[in-house]
């Protein structure tokens, strides 16, 4: 199982980290965009110490209720497979969960959409669940809502920002 | 109030849909015509047929030998493939502009249409009537053409459209109403209407964020509807409007579709997204 890291369009030094895939970058000068998240959640890591950092964009909370579509060949659309694959990325470069900034974005919902379709509350509920066995809590959470948005992370200064349009920006 | 002639002289401005999209459309969906009728067409238009079989040798349908004809790309391809591209060809030019007003970039607006018309696709194969698989593409192709002549009268209105939204829980769609006059999808209905689409596909076109309780009884509109539903949920392109359209479970009961089936539909939708990258860049 290949994690796509690097397939991502680079625009100058920004860098989409699209739907159903990561990015993980030690180059101060890049800054990783997922744009237009819905359902789906993006969520960023920095790590202060080692300087690195990455976005996560996941679709979907539950590989397994995805009948022909094979996780091993989109383990980044799904949380249950994609936090693993991407927290792995963080460890394998010596990054520690307990210096982990993360901030998540995203788990959108039609108006009045009932709980049972409610795609972006199982998408929050999977990841917290996924985070809780890293021990890890967020710095920062913004979901929910019927907006779509914007994260993006800063390598050099580790700052994320949330944009949601007609509603501006939050640094954090 | 924004004076609606304003609003409705403006489709003018649009590029009028070839006539030949008509003809192919109507074609396709008579059970008695063949494909010979349809190749025939084609081939009297040499710039449908060669972006046709630009596409055709492209590396979205990966076929093992070049296609040099109208007739040898329908055998290859199939019928479907070859009316979709006929369509998608039809309408781009006017989709892929830069609609103002709903916080869209260039050819973002065509992204979300050949997404949707995708996913309508996806749906209609498994829950729709076979004869009217081209009319629900086609019509989650066009579905939002109404955008690209109400975008300018959003923006002068946003904040006020915003307000109804956010504070007062309204559609988007019914704060455009309220706000303008007219919402996008009455305006898309209208342009449909110029343009001599099919009464159905009209219909759809004017109801496909289903308000009106009697378009959720409709198969076809219900099935554009969630196609649309399911691209805002994937961020696909989704601008100022986002995610902020009523949903109707009941609409999902009556299609027998359940969760499960949702969330397959938006991983093959999301498993597809790169080969989708090709029609929309064609």
């Amino acid at each position: 199982m290949v994690p796509k890291q690097l397939n991502s369009k680079a625009i100058s030094l920004m860098t989409a980290v699209n739907c159903s895939e990561m990015n993980i970058s030690n180059n101060p000068v890049e800054t990783l965009v997922a744009f237009s998240i819905g359902a789906g959640i993006g969520i960023s890591v920095f790590d202060r110490v080692c300087g690195v950092g990455g976005i996560l964009n996941f679709m979907l909370p539950d590989s397994t209720r995805a009948n022909g579509v094979d996780p091993e060949n989109v383990p980044l659309m799904f949380a249950d497979t994609g936090v693993p694959v991407f927290m792995k990325a963080f460890f394998d470069q010596g990054v520690r969960p307990e210096t982990m900034k993360v901030v998540i974005a995203g788990g959108a919902h039609v108006m009045d959409q009932t709980a049972a379709f409610n795609i972006g509350q199982k998408n929050f509920e999977a990841l917290k669940i996924c985070l809780a066995g890293y021990d890890l809590k967020t710095y920062r959470e913004d979901i929910g809502g019927t907006s779509c948005r914007t994260l993006s992370l800063e390598i050099g200064s580790g700052r994320s920002c949330i944009k949601i349009f007609g509603h501006g920006e939050v640094k954090v | 109030m924004t004076d609606l002639n304003e609003i409705v002289e403006q489709i003018d401005l649009l590029e009028p849909i070839p006539p030949i999209a008509a003809q192919i459309m109507a074609l396709a969906q008579d059970p008695n015509s063949s494909l010979s009728k349809i190749a025939d067409l084609i081939r009297n238009d040499p710039a449908l047929t060669a972006n046709l079989l630009r596409t055709c040798n492209s590396v979205y349908f990966g076929l093992s030998r070049q296609v040099e004809s109208v007739k040898d790309a329908a055998a290859m391809v199939g019928l479907d493939h070859i009316v979709r591209l006929v369509l998608l060809n039809s309408l781009s030019a006017n989709f892929k502009k830069e609609p103002v007003g709903y916080g869209l970039g260039e050819g973002e607006l065509w992204r979300h249409a050949v997404t949707s018309a995708h996913v309508a696709g996806m749906l209609a194969d498994r829950f729709g009537d076979s004869q009217n698989k081209h009319l629900i593409y086609t019509a989650a192709l066009v579905k939002d053409i109404g955008k690209l002549i109400l975008g300018r009268f959003v923006s002068f209105s946003y904040e006020k459209i915003n307000i109804l939204v956010r504070s007062h829980g309204h559609s988007f769609n019914d704060a455009e109403q309220m706000v303008i006059g007219m919402n996008h999808e009455e305006l898309g209905a209208m342009v449909g209407q110029k343009w001599h689409f099919t009464p159905k596909l009209i219909y759809i076109i004017r109801h496909h964020h289903l308000s009106d309780e009697s378009a959720r009884q409709d198969r076809e509109t219900s099935l554009v509807y969630l196609a649309d539903i399911i691209c805002m949920m994937m961020g696909v392109c989704t601008g100022a409007d986002g995610l902020s359209y009523r949903f109707y479970g009941d609409v999902l009961n009556r299609l027998n579709l359940s969760e499960k089936d949702l969330q397959s539909i938006i991983a093959e939708a999301g498993k597809n997204r790169q080969q989708m990258e090709i029609l929309v860049n064609q």
